[in-house]
């Protein structure tokens, strides 16, 4: 993004030549692809008009001048139908933009369209019976998932359809997608970008956040969209850095701890080849890499399944009492169980987080990134219900949620990379996690790794 | 140690009821082993020894 938007300012491509490129891209690729719900064509073409008159008259309004960008389907547009890829909102057309979105069309991206997800944002595979199943563009007979909940994030950077996204990330949407992918996404420190006119999953677990093609990428996106904003209250007035400046290409020092047992341990060989490949050219690059253990994640997913599940049912209990049958049946299965979680229940769960909270906070201390996988598995095929872990055999759901929601629960920044293929050529990804409101150090690892691999710059042969 | 009892239908159409939700026999029926599955998660959660850890209620906002 940041590339095209210098090729833009000093004219080496028209904004409309750029714009009109990636909806043939999507006319061409998104038949099979189904990541877009809504493409905005004319609208598209028409902003892309207005900006390059402006810069024929000296004028650009940000750093993402002419540059196109779609958002995840549950990000608020101004006249454009929002309909978290459900049934029940698929005509839902919201009178403004949410505050993100607001924040880049002022940078002066354009809205190419609407991406696909999972329904309500419930499920990391990224299925969709009402818009179709988004499929993986590294699977050559795009039998594989994207990942969810951000899947139309995750397939339409990869294969060129966009060069930028928005995903949330309630317990790992965007760095699943990420991950399966082989794209890079962060979900920022809870409280850095504003949640608002972003439909909800579970609000205490909610995240949104960049889906590009590297860390240089994430970290123009998160300049424009952090910082506080009125309109979310748990948005936070610290200060926005300068990512772009924090992004040296130098670990020389820093301590990188690798999480082992649940993460690394956990994953299926390729995948634990890859990320320990990873730390170890991070050591080579001057990094100083420990290996550690979280003790209290074992509770995560018993526990985060019960805030999700309290705060989802929360959210969705008068649709599911008026129109149940519009909801696609694993979403409508999961919300059902929120009935079946007490008080108790919950204000348990949220003093486990309590605990996990504090033993990341304690990890960190000592160190100035966690590594792990983003996911201990690549893309699984749609409908594989049950895989096998380094640890043993694994529900794929749990499978894929497994590295992830950690940090959801606890709210530390954490970022999904490429790290390399399995031999049958699926991206794998790793994960960088920070401390809270260090996002820089956070996108300073993955770019410094990224400038030694070339892993983020390797294309599906169908993009 | 005792074997958990399986949850009946009834105990479903229970809670489901108490919670304003008029769902079928067969509608609570697909969900009962999620449930079971669900229950014993939260067994789980039980045996954790919390002691007086505050829950978190807010984020470290700002």
């Amino acid at each position: 993004m940041g590339e095209l938007g210098r090729m833009i300012a000093t004219k080496q491509v028209s904004p409309v030549e750029v714009v009109r490129v990636h909806l043939d891209r999507i006319a061409a690729l998104d038949a099979t692809l189904r990541a877009f719900i809504t493409v905005c064509s004319d609208a598209a073409l028409e902003s892309a008009r207005h900006a390059e008159a402006e810069l024929m008259a000296g004028k650009t309004v940000g750093p993402l001048h002419g540059v196109p960008w779609a958002p995840k389907d549950l990000y608020s547009t101004k006249g454009v139908r929002t309909t978290g890829g459900s049934k029940i909102l698929a005509d839902s057309v919201p009178s403004d933009d949410a505050p993100v979105v607001a924040r880049l069309a002022r940078a002066g991206a354009i809205l190419l369209g609407k991406l696909n997800m999972h329904e309500f944002a419930y499920g990391p595979e990224g299925i969709n019976a009402h818009y179709g199943d988004t499929r993986n563009p590294w699977s050559a007979d795009a039998h594989r998932v994207a990942g969810g909940s951000s899947s139309g994030s995750g397939a339409a950077v990869a294969a060129g359809l966009t060069p930028g996204s928005l995903g949330s990330d309630t317990g790992g949407s965007i760095r699943i997608p990420a991950s399966l992918c082989g794209i890079t996404g962060l979900k920022p420190t809870y409280g850095r970008v504003s949640r608002a006119g972003v439909l909800p999953l579970a609000w205490s677990m909610d995240h949104v956040g960049p889906m590009t093609r590297s860390a240089r990428d994430c970290a123009l996106m998160l300049g424009v969209i952090a910082g506080y904003d009125p309109a979310d209250p748990t948005t936070s007035v610290l200060p926005v850095p300068d990512y772009g400046a924090a992004l040296t290409g130098d670990v020389k020092g820093l301590r990188v701890g690798l999480l082992r047992a649940h993460f690394t341990d956990a994953a299926t060989s390729d995948v634990r080849g890859a990320v320990e490949a990873a730390a170890k050219q991070l050591e080579q690059a001057g990094a100083v890499v420990d290996e550690v253990n979280l003790t209290q994640v074992t509770h995560v997913a018993a526990a985060s399944a019960v805030i999700v599940a309290s705060e989802a049912l929360a959210y969705h209990a008068p649709w599911m009492r008026t129109r149940p049958q519009d909801y696609q049946p694993d979403v409508r299965e999961r919300l059902r169980l929120g009935v079946f979680v007490n008080g108790a229940h919950y204000v348990r769960s949220q003093q486990i987080r309590a605990l996990l909270t504090r033993e990341v906070d304690e990890a960190l201390a000592r160190r100035d990134v966690l590594l792990a996988p983003a996911t201990p598995l690549a893309a699984p095929v749609l409908g594989e219900r049950e895989t096998t872990l380094g640890d043993g055999p694994s529900d794929v759901r749990a499978a894929l949620l497994r590295c992830t929601r950690p940090f959801n629960f606890s709210g530390h920044p954490a970022c999904a990379a490429p790290c390399g293929f399995t031999p049958g050529g699926l991206p794998i990804g790793l994960q960088v996690v920070g401390r809270p409101f260090d996002e820089a150090t956070v996108l300073r690892v993955v770019d410094a790794y990224q400038r030694i691999t070339d892993w983020h710059t390797r294309r599906p042969a169908a993009a | 140690m005792l074997a958990r009892m399986e949850i009946s239908l009834e105990s479903l159409k229970r809670t489901a009821t108490l919670a304003g939700f008029a769902w079928t026999d067969a509608e609570l029926e697909a969900i009962r082993p999620a449930v079971q599955r669900l229950l014993e998660s939260l067994e789980q959660l039980e045996q954790i020894p919390l002691g007086s850890i505050e829950p978190t209620t807010q984020y470290r906002v700002l």
